[in-house]
């Protein structure tokens, strides 16, 4: 063991067997919370939600999973071939760029850069080429409006999300999320920063697609969106890649204003995941209860709303260190 | 007012006599004969005095055609019929679209049924049927169509423009709820048109009608509307009751308000639900449906089916009511009541909801009145009218129950005014359970073989959709010569194009639930 780590070093051997670790926890994170979230729809829908397959349902994402895999891989004729085999792999690509900096516990992170959080930004940018040339790919009206919807909200969501974080990096003198989590022995920065916790948490939904900023894939006018021609395998990823990037916007609150790991008595990972997993029950009891905002609201809220008060929060956390 | 449209209607028309018939009978108050030439004068007179265009209907009497336009009022009951005898070897007729915007449709309606052609119309294009037909559906003899009438007729074809682009919002859509198809001409996520296409779901019932005997047409009511079906029976039962005569013993009329009333409440829950699932709220849409269970599990016991009923006969009602019933509409309006609070905070309250709705699809009197919509998207637009006030059939007119209407016309107040339609009808239903006589539910004078003496009958009820008008004409045989469907969502409709134009397509799909359609409704 000694011999091969000499060999192809250490750093190689964490990153291999921390990617390998994504991707499991990505799958089984997708596996839980497609089962979580028909759950929480059937109850908050006076249903029960899954029930049949295994104890209360557990095994039914299993069994989903297999019945795409079986499915056969269509491709319609008149879509543009490269692109649209092309973008269900490249809308993985930032998903697992992110978890690499994650920190779950003090010592379970694959690698602490000291840009993380920048690395994270950057990478979730790239998920709009995925929509994109899957909208323009597939040849069809429906998943093109949804592709430019998508970018739209997209670009007008990151900025909020960007400068509801500034404070907090602004506070630590810090880009690495572990330093960030530190930080936080004492209180929360949700104490210190609650609007720039709500600013984010809002920008987070939306730029996860999720109801009440749907629209990319608002059923009631564009079927399915982007992903309206993708079927089996194919459609499984863009549905992995959602339910991962949750997660993602989750973890990224916790670990910037919720304390991270950190927490009493219960070891770090298990409070990280329980801080994560409360946040994602949240975003789909929003998903439950609302309808869908309109396109030009949606951009409403995010350009005179979420962004100048976000330049205001930036501004007093700014006069405020340096009294 | 009808002595008044009497006198004026007789002084525009000078030579042709107005006549004077009786309502109760024939369901229109005046009738008169025109000459196509004045047909365009006589629409302007009663758009001038505030007419709207309730019913257009085309009859085959084999020597010639015949055009019934039917006008009627918003403000006090005046129905007027004027009738228009055009050549069956060439059938012409003035359009009157010009004035009345609602002719548009009914005209290229009439058109492919009966092949009339309207001189001046806009768009005589097929609108229900394909290119594939090549008689005349609803004529009496089968007359072939010409290849000339063929190629005018299909002549619609969505091209695409410079900057814009084609979208198919159906027939298979979600939003659409049904095989309704609307070819909308977009710029960006503008809409520049909407052209609806009709006909998915077409089965020709006003053809059955002709084939089948009055009491063998019956079942048939309930599958043109299968959310409201209870209003669409009540409707046909009432027409040919009135047109034969048929009594209908007291029990017989308050269990039937009950029923249409507890069937309106299933219909306004549905469209509650599925009008949240358009704006992307999909959890009202599981709780509506649980009140709607409670419906259908009292009426099943009743009246035997769940959703297309057929329970009402001629004369009377094919089962009486029990104890049981009673009770349990009575446990179910004290649930519902509970339930609305629920609905208010989750929906009425909710400000995405408001600022999705509010200011969209605003419909003006005056526009309402020329497009000829009505129920609950006349009331919303402010136009206090309810055939159960104004022309109430079975125990409605001794009911006590307001009209809600809008102030704004637009989509919000269309929900607002249906919610208080659905607390309406728990008060209706209220009142009548507690007057409920006893007696029998079927009258011992209905005659066993229906024959109607000869004549016609404009008869209409409101359905939860709104105005439902059924034209039969009778030649005494025991099938109905034409029976003809004046049904609300299809005029509901008609005004969709105007209300999209220049709007998002995510307000569209808005607008359009906000007009509550039920697609087998318009196709018939």
């Amino acid at each position: 063991m000694e011999q091969i780590g000499n060999m192809i070093g250490w750093e190689t051997v964490k990153m291999v067997v921390g990617l390998v670790g994504v991707l499991v926890f990505v799958v089984l994170n997708a596996l839980i919370l497609t089962w979580a979230e028909r759950k929480v729809a059937g109850h908050m829908q006076r249903r029960i939600g899954p029930k049949e397959v295994g104890p209360y349902g557990l095994i039914q994402p299993i069994a989903d999973a297999l019945k795409l895999l079986g499915k056969e891989i269509l491709t319609p004729r008149e879509v543009d071939k490269p692109l649209y085999y092309l973008a269900p792999m490249i809308i993985f690509v930032p998903v697992l760029v992110s978890f690499v900096v994650i920190p779950f516990d003090a010592s379970l992170q694959v690698m602490d850069i000291n840009v993380g959080i920048l690395v994270i930004l950057a990478f979730s940018s790239l998920s709009v080429f995925s929509i994109l040339m899957a909208g323009w790919g597939s040849n069809n009206k429906y998943a093109l409006i949804g592709a430019i919807r998508s970018i739209a909200q997209n670009i007008a969501y990151e900025i909020p999300l960007l400068l509801a974080l500034l404070p907090i990096i602004m506070m630590t003198n810090s880009f690495s999320l572990k330093s960030i989590v530190e930080a936080q022995h004492g209180l929360w920065f949700v104490v210190y920063q609650p609007f720039a916790f709500l600013i984010y948490f809002i920008a987070g939904v939306a730029e996860t697609n999720r109801t009440p900023f749907d629209l990319p894939e608002a059923e009631s006018e564009l079927v399915a969106g982007y992903h309206t021609e993708y079927s089996g395998m194919r459609f499984a990823l863009f549905f992995l890649a959602e339910y991962t990037n949750i997660f993602i916007v989750s973890a990224i609150a916790v670990t910037f204003f919720l304390g991270g790991y950190q927490g009493p008595f219960l070891p770090g990972i298990i409070w990280f995941l329980l801080k994560s997993y409360l946040l994602v029950f949240v975003i789909m009891w929003l998903r439950w209860t609302y309808p869908r905002v309109r396109f030009d609201q949606l951009l409403n809220i995010s350009w005179k709303a979420l962004i100048p008060l976000s330049f205001i929060n930036l501004l007093i956390t700014g006069g405020l260190l340096k009294l | 007012m009808v002595e008044r449209i009497k006198a004026e209607l007789g002084a525009t028309l000078k030579e042709t006599p107005v006549g004077e018939a009786d309502y109760r009978e024939r369901g229109y108050h005046l009738f008169a004969e025109v000459a196509s030439a004045d047909l365009l004068n006589v629409a302007r007179f009663f758009d001038e005095r505030g007419f709207y265009l309730a019913a257009l209907i085309c009859v085959d009497y084999k020597e010639y055609l015949e055009l019934v336009y039917i006008f009627s009022n918003h403000a006090s009951l005046c129905k007027v019929k004027i009738t228009l005898k055009i050549d069956p070897a060439k059938p012409v007729a003035p359009t009157i679209s010009t004035v009345f915007d609602c002719a548009y449709w009914h005209e290229r309606e009439i058109r492919e049924f009966f092949g009339v052609s309207f001189d001046g119309h806009p768009n005589m294009t097929y609108l229900f049927l394909h290119e594939g037909i090549d008689f005349y559906p609803l004529r009496k003899e089968k007359i072939p169509v010409s290849d000339e009438d063929k190629k005018a007729l299909g002549a619609f074809r969505p091209g695409e423009g410079e900057d814009t682009f084609f979208v198919n919002l159906g027939p298979q859509h979600p939003s659409t709820h049904g095989v309704l198809r609307v070819v909308l001409k977009m710029d960006g996520e503008y809409i520049e048109d909407a052209q609806p296409v009709l006909g998915y779901l077409h089965r020709m019932h006003e053809k059955m009608a002709e084939n089948r005997s009055y009491l063998q047409f019956l079942p048939n009511t309930g599958r043109m509307d299968y959310l409201g079906p209870m209003a669409f029976n009540l409707g046909y039962v009432t027409a040919v009751e009135r047109l034969c005569g048929i009594p209908v013993p007291d029990r017989a009329n308050y269990v039937r308000v009950i029923l249409t009333e507890l069937n309106r409440l299933s219909s306004h829950l549905m469209w509650l639900g599925a009008y949240l699932a358009d704006l992307g709220a999909l959890t009202p849409f599981l709780f509506v449906f649980d009140d709607r269970e409670e419906i259908n599990d009292i009426l099943e016991p009743v009246t035997g089916s769940r959703l297309t009923y057929c329970y009402f006969r001629f004369g009377g009602l094919y089962n009486d009511v029990d104890d049981a019933f009673v009770a349990g509409t009575r446990a179910f309006i004290e649930r519902l009541r509970s339930r609305f609070s629920l609905y208010e905070k989750l929906v009425g309250g909710n400000v995405i909801f408001t600022n999705r709705t509010r200011g969209i699809g605003v419909i003006t009197k005056e526009r309402a009145r020329k497009q000829a919509v009505s129920g609950p998207v006349l009331r919303g637009a402010g136009i206090a009218m309810d055939m159960r006030k104004s022309e109430p059939c079975a125990a409605y007119g001794k009911m006590d129950f307001d009209v809600p209407v809008g102030t704004r016309g637009d989509a919000l107040d269309m929900y607002q005014v249906r919610i208080r339609e659905m607390e309406n009808a728990l008060n209706i239903i209220e009142q009548a359970l507690a007057r409920l006589p006893e007696g029998p539910i079927m009258t011992e004078k209905a005659p066993r073989k229906l024959k109607p003496p000869k004549g016609d009958l404009y008869h209409t009820v409101e359905t939860p959709r709104g105005e439902l008008g059924i034209y039969i004409v009778s030649d005494e045989s025991d099938k109905p010569y034409r029976m003809k469907w004046r049904v609300p969502s299809f005029s509901n409709l008609m005004i969709f194009p105007e209300l999209a134009k220049g709007n998002l397509l995510a307000d569209a799909v808005a607008i359009l639930g906000s007009l509550d359609l039920v697609i087998p409704e318009i196709d018939r």
